[in-house]
């Protein structure tokens, strides 16, 4: 059987109006925040040709803004501005290289949107404030919806010049056409309010005009939500009502699909790993049933079998992967020559995709430091065939090992337990997190066929390096449990850690104290909620989990705690943890910040999800050990080491315990400085 | 001419009424704070400084054209001293996505040098290090810290500095004044402040060293300054902005260590101005708050640090200082030597010009508000100012400032910001102008929203706004609502009209079960106009479902007169908008304070019967709260009627859409320099071509 006849479908090509795509993968539309003062940059070609060179059959770019009352966000493509033509055609050239079609997507986001940067009024159908901006957008006058479907047309038109083979419409979940569609923010009376016919009539003048602009040999495409998640909001009828009247207009060559309202409930379009893959499959599923254009299907697909699989029940006709391709750019090539073990899965996490978009920052990866710095080019390796030493098994000395490995060094990994992965066997222990071990069982597998010397079980120690004599020694030796100082040294204080390795295992009543505002306390809560204990969590900050929002983990967080009686207070730092007078209990002492009234709390078990404490024990008994210089301050990172016969680099934990992130890029980074 | 000549209804006319008295300003002969102040070889043309603040004004991590159109009209007005924004001593050092890096700022400064020296202001440049309260996100890079303190706002954990990287520090320090020097600037500002790395080591918060950074907190900043000094040479002013309060006694700087911390930075000789600030970790936003403090705040600090520098070392009253008269009184009294109006100048680049002029009243009020100017935030907005939009925007707006010599007359229907802004501007340029107000007193829903504790400067900038208006000859009718005939009657006779109209409650609905008795509600503004006296005894629910500074002030308010408050808002914190301003957590804590109970993350479901039910956002469990009357806090329709009548007529401000004073400022002063450069006979604008009057593209 051929590599690509493991799949059915996934391999099959297809005609999208005057386009063929080689293989149904989509690598859809999504910001990543690349653009510089409303202008496509090097970035953006290197990154989109990054995943023409790894396969995918179809790219759609991000969006570009249609007209300048469009501006929700700093780095948003200014696609009204033809300035913006050079950078189109940089990245078409890039992606055309590979023999890989690529459509623009242009979009007014309409009242979802504030006057931030663009210092005008708001545009949308009806003064209805969006839940996110929360500002009052000006109801548009018949003139203005002129112009906003004009505008539509001369980014069209931008976008041919650009060379782009087509545009999609996002009439989805963050748009001006949304807007006029739904009738939770559409209360006009006029011809473009009422019934769905009139709601959707601005969507089929944009059509039109689009289609007038780019001619018939170019591909068009509508995005249509499918379910707003949101009261008086569009529905899967409604949606596949639209898709029939884009179908009978005759101008779109194909639909694709999205769940949600990107200001009000983007947890389920960009779906974290609490929500099982597939969710939104019933919408290209109905729509496609209703429509003969070929139809697109999103949603958390990691896998390219399970891409498949949707294929052949009909569900669609293309799956758009976005975060598994932004994790390995080569999702495709690897599947199609029968490698889909080595794809870089996606651990559906959000934190430097997702998460950094809504902070403005530049889209990257958890797991793959090269996402977002694909212009940049490593530079090559002065040497090869150093000997690395990599002392420490999690995700940052994993990821040295491997990027050491890759550039040509032998490269040893030691981890003193008897399994690979470090703090992130922890954390994917609990069961609503499990996905997140798809890093480290990515790094070890890449780890394997890198060639990596793997040594389980070893502790390392100075004499060990001093006598080895490596070229290079990179320390990923992690982090500590650190009791607060609150905790009094009471047994039943104990740290996340000590429940998740089983050290400790707290019953009765218990209090999580989150002071990491991350999946520590809120994992460990639902852990043990789910073993019968009664548990509150409470934080100094002013809300649990206070990061769980910025990776779209803060809804399912709340109901999932809400099911299991978890309760949680705010504002309330630990003041001391004093022997309950009766049994092994804790009484907790509390101070409420805000208005400085004490509180206690008696209860059987206090588990801490609080700041670790570097494990440098290694480093300092190695500055120790250098001749001739005492001991005390000491040098920089990366530097040499006072007299040491290497170089010694800390990664992760071990220089600050912090997220698994930190770790893999400072692991990368440590072993592209292997001279 | 009167624009309501045409008014056919043959009522008489309303007389005009009288205008609200200006701020009184004192206006002496002669101020101290407009006078020249000697340092080392140079002469501050004035006692007043601007000081460094977050402007995202960078094109990368430069100092760009926009920082020195910017910086250059606040010297063109005064400004004795000014400090560009810190810009980062070393690469590592990354707090902000536009957070200038000293080594990238060259250029810029030498520019800016150039572009101030006609004014004679001396600029110096920010610098700083924010140690482990930056940021890794754009660097991807650890932090670094005197020890591995998390902070408190980013819960980020820093590593240890080591020997080799405090050397860099210090070298860094030393490099950047080298080069300001060298970009032709007076000297440079040592940030030790709030978010500086130099305070963290100050301060027993975060340093918990062994070595002898730890034991002798001081070292750093003295090697630091040591090595700037000889940078600099003898000629170049050395600045050190230092917290001297962190407001955390249990271990941080109090103003007793900072007495003895100045005095040996005072012994050292190397500083010729200290600035006296205050805020650590847990404080970060006390160091330039809302008017929830009042202004001033730092006197006693200052004075107490001015006396231990003992005349070795210049002081500077940071800190909320934005009125002429408490600047002055500052110096009068001794507490400082200059003041810093960082604020104050960018509501008003000419504030100094105008003081030395004697029209103190002039001066464009700061609201302290910081809805514009505080611009710490991941979006990387410009700073501004709600009164004074063009700040920030010096490279792409038009000043307003100007004179038409084809004057026209106009009527401005409305005397809220938009209106009084229009108004104000079309009356500088030579225009003609009256303004009809509907109601008996100007300044709109901005001056009723300046109700309650922390609220009332808001009053400030419309008082201001119709003070200049009276003074530059605007026409006031009070008590008459424009009507469309009066409009057409304004165009026959050649006038052109801007609406300026303002809101009108939305008239949100709660539903309630048939039979049940209703809950009375009452729309925000309805209430800040009647008093507290409009509400029916017992317990109030405040509806917000802005997350905005309205609804947090009326429950303050209410709390305050005694009333039983609850406070529902479908967010995790109340007012989760203000965290633009840096009041967020502060409003929390001010709403814990007075008893005001914050029923979050929740929807009002229904009203009746003297309860709400309320529905969790996620979970959707319901439970009901007591409720006598229902505050609607929620957003407002514009008021239209009379646009819709008379389409294409330019309007401004929350008549096109209810926001805040900010739009209603720029809109009115849009519309304004629209009607001033259009010449000939007066058009309504046809239908369709609407966008141009939106504001140019960019």
């Amino acid at each position: 059987m051929s590599a690509t006849g493991r799949y059915q479908y996934l391999f099959n090509p297809l005609r999208i109006g005057p386009l063929t795509v080689r293989n149904r993968v989509v690598f859809s539309a999504h910001l990543t925040n690349y653009a510089a003062d409303g202008m496509p940059t090097e970035q953006h070609a290197a990154y989109y040709a990054a995943r023409a060179a790894g396969g995918a059959g179809l790219i759609i770019t991000e969006e570009h803004s249609t007209h300048p009352t469009d501006w929700p966000y700093e780095k948003l493509i200014h696609g009204f501005n033809p300035a913006v033509i050079p950078g189109y055609r940089r990245i078409t050239e890039a992606v055309h290289a590979h023999g890989t079609p690529i459509l623009a997507q242009i979009n007014h986001n309409g009242g979802q949107a504030s006057s931030m940067f663009s210092r005008q009024p708001v545009w949308a159908p009806s003064p209805v404030p969006d839940p996110l901006f929360r500002e009052v957008p000006k109801a548009l006058e018949p003139h203005e919806i002129r112009e906003v479907v004009a505008g539509y047309g001369l980014v069209a038109e931008h976008c041919v010049a650009g060379g782009f083979d087509g545009i999609e419409l996002q009439c989805s979940h963050s748009s001006i056409v949304r807007g006029f569609l739904s009738p939770a923010t559409n209360k006009r009376t006029d011809a473009y309010g009422g019934s769905l016919a009139n709601r959707a009539r601005l969507l089929l003048e944009i059509v039109d005009a689009v289609r007038a602009a780019i001619g018939p040999a170019r591909a068009l495409g509508v995005r249509i939500c499918g379910d707003e998640l949101i009261e008086g909001g569009t529905t899967i009828e409604d949606a596949v009502a639209i898709a029939q009247m884009v179908e009978a207009q005759g101008k779109v060559d194909y639909i694709n699909t999205s769940i949600g309202v990107a200001t009000a409930t983007l947890y389920m379009i960009e779906a974290s790993m609490q929500v099982p893959p597939g969710y939104a499959m019933f919408i290209p599923s109905a729509i496609r049933a209703a429509v003969s254009l070929p139809v697109v299907g999103v949603g958390r697909f990691k896998d390219p079998l399970q891409a498949d699989r949707a294929l052949a029940a009909g569900q669609a006709d293309l799956i758009g992967v976005v975060r598994g391709q932004i994790a390995d750019a080569d999702f495709v090539a690897k599947a199609r020559a029968g490698h889909a073990t080595e794809i870089r899965t996606c651990l559906s996490c959000n934190q430097e995709c997702v998460g950094r978009m809504g902070l403005n920052r530049w889209l990257g990866c958890i797991e793959n430091p090269r996402t977002g710095r694909e212009a940049v080019p490593l530079p090559a390796p002065r040497r090869r065939g150093q000997r690395v030493f990599v002392v420490g098994g999690g995700p940052g000395g994993l990821q040295a090992a491997v990027t050491a490995a890759e550039r040509g060094h032998h490269v040893t990994l030691f981890e003193r337990s008897d399994r690979l992965g470090g703090q992130v066997l922890l954390a994917a222990s609990v069961p609503s997190r499990a996905e997140f071990l798809d890093i480290t069982r990515n790094l070890v597998a890449h780890a394997q066929r890198a060639g990596v010397d793997v040594k389980l079980s070893t502790e390392v120690d100075a004499d060990l390096l001093l006598a080895e004599r490596p070229d290079a020694v990179i320390l990923a030796t992690g982090a500590t449990p650190n009791a607060p100082w609150w905790a009094g040294g009471h047994p039943r204080v104990v740290d996340v850690r000590d429940v998740l390795e089983g050290r400790a295992v707290p019953a009765g009543k218990v209090i999580v104290v989150d002071e990491l505002g991350f999946h520590q306390a809120t994992s460990v809560a639902e852990l043990l909620a789910d073993r019968g204990c009664q548990v509150e969590v409470i934080t100094n900050g002013m809300v649990v989990g206070q990061d769980l929002g910025v990776t779209l983990d803060m809804e399912q967080w709340n109901v999932k705690a809400a099911a299991r009686g978890v309760t949680q207070a705010t504002d309330l730092v630990p003041m001391g943890a004093a022997p309950a007078d009766d049994g092994d209990g804790v009484v907790l002492s509390l101070q409420h910040h805000p208005t400085g009234t004490d509180q206690t709390r008696a209860v059987d078990w206090v588990v801490c999800a609080v700041h670790q404490r570097a494990d440098d024990t290694l480093y300092r008994a190695l500055l120790a050990a250098r001749t001739g210089l005492p001991a005390g301050p000491h040098s920089p990172e990366g530097r040499q080491a006072g007299d040491l016969p290497f170089t010694v680099t800390r990664v992760g934990d071990c220089l600050s315990p912090r997220r698994a992130h930190a770790a893999v890029v400072e692991g990368q980074r440590a072993a592209v400085a292997i001279a | 001419m009167n624009p309501i000549d045409g008014d056919t209804d043959g009522k008489p006319e309303p007389p005009l009424s009288v205008v609200p008295p200006a701020r009184a300003v004192a206006c002496s002969a002669s101020l101290t704070l407009t006078e020249p102040f000697t340092l080392r070889e140079h002469t501050a043309p004035s006692r007043v400084l601007f000081g460094p603040h977050e402007t995202n004004l960078a094109r990368r991590r430069d100092i760009s054209d926009r920082h020195v159109a910017y910086y250059a009209r606040r010297a063109a007005g005064g400004a004795g001293v000014l400090v560009t924004e810190t810009a980062s001593v070393t690469a590592d050092d990354w707090p902000y996505e536009r957070a200038p890096l000293a080594a990238d700022c060259g250029p810029g400064w030498a520019a800016l040098a150039a572009a101030v020296r006609p004014h004679g202001t001396l600029v110096l440049a920010g610098l700083g290090h924010a140690g482990g309260q930056g940021s890794s996100a754009y660097s991807q890079s650890v932090l670094w810290a005197p020890s591995p303190v998390a902070d408190a706002a980013s819960r980020e954990l820093p590593a240890e500095l080591e020997q080799g990287g405090i050397d860099a520090v210090v070298a860094g320090f030393a490099a950047a004044a080298e080069l300001a020097a060298t970009a032709g600037l007076a000297g440079v500002e040592i940030d030790a402040g709030p978010l500086a790395l130099l305070r963290q080591f100050h301060s027993g918060l975060t340093n918990h060293r062994g070595d002898g950074y730890g034991s002798d907190r001081l070292r750093l900043t003295r090697e630091v300054l040591t090595a700037v000094r000889a940078a600099l040479g003898p000629d170049g002013i050395l600045s050190l902005r230092l917290c001297c309060d962190e407001l955390a006694p249990w271990a941080g700087v109090t103003p007793e260590q900072a007495a003895e911390q100045v005095d040996a930075l005072a012994g050292l000789g190397l500083l010729d101005l200290l600035v006296v600030t205050r805020g650590g970790p847990y404080s970060t936003t006390s160091y330039r708050p809302t008017s929830h403090t009042a202004p001033t705040f730092n006197r006693e600090l200052c004075a107490a640090m001015r006396t231990a520098a003992a005349g070795r070392v210049p002081v500077v009253l940071q800190g909320s200082v934005v009125d002429v008269d408490d600047a002055e009184a500052a110096l009068a009294d001794g507490v400082a030597d200059l003041v810093e109006m960082t604020r104050a100048q960018i509501a008003d680049p000419e504030l100094v010009a105008k003081a030395r002029a004697g029209h103190a009243e002039r001066v464009r009020p700061c609201l302290l508000c910081n809805q514009a100017c505080r611009v710490r935030d991941n979006r990387n907005p410009i700073v501004s100012c709600v009164g004074e939009p063009r700040s920030g925007h010096e490279t792409e707006d038009a000043p307003p400032e100007g004179t038409d010599h084809r004057p026209r007359e106009v009527l401005v229907v409305g005397g809220g910001p938009a209106g009084l802004e229009a108004a104000r501007v079309l009356a500088s340029r030579g225009h003609g102008v009256t303004l009809a107000e509907a109601g008996e007193r100007l300044g709109g829903a901005l001056r009723t929203a300046a109700v309650g504790p922390g609220r009332e400067r808001l009053a400030l900038l419309t008082d201001w706004l119709a003070a200049e208006c009276a003074r530059l000859g605007v026409r006031f009718l009070f008590g008459r609502t424009v009507t469309a005939v009066d409009l057409d009657a304004a165009e026959a006779a050649g006038e052109a009209v801007i609406l300026a109209t303002g809101s009108v409650p939305a008239d949100r609905v709660y539903p309630s079960p048939p039979g049940a008795a209703t809950v009375p509600v009452v729309s925000a503004l309805a209430l800040l106009d009647g008093g507290v006296g409009v509400l029916p005894d017992g317990p109030v629910v405040v509806h917000d479902p802005v997350g905005g500074p309205v609804a947090v002030g009326i429950a303050e308010w209410l709390a305050g007169a005694g009333r039983e408050v609850a406070l529902v808002a479908p967010d995790q914190v109340a007012g989760t908008l203000l965290s633009l301003t840096g009041d967020l957590a502060p409003a929390n804590t001010r709403l814990a304070q007075a008893g005001v109970r914050r029923e979050l993350r929740s929807l009002v479901r229904e009203a009746a019967a003297g309860r709400v039910v309320l529905e969790d956002v996620w979970t959707g469990a319901r439970r009901d709260i007591p409720c006598a009357v229902l505050v609607d806090c929620g957003h407002r329709l514009p008021m239209e009627a009379l646009y819709l009548q008379r389409p294409g007529t330019p309007r401004a401000g929350d008549c096109v859409a209810p926001r805040t004073a900010l739009e209603a400022v720029l809109e009115g002063r849009r519309r304004a320099l629209e009607v001033a450069a259009s010449t000939g006979r007066p058009r309504r604008a046809p239908v369709g071509a609407g966008s141009a009057r939106e504001g140019a593209a960019r």
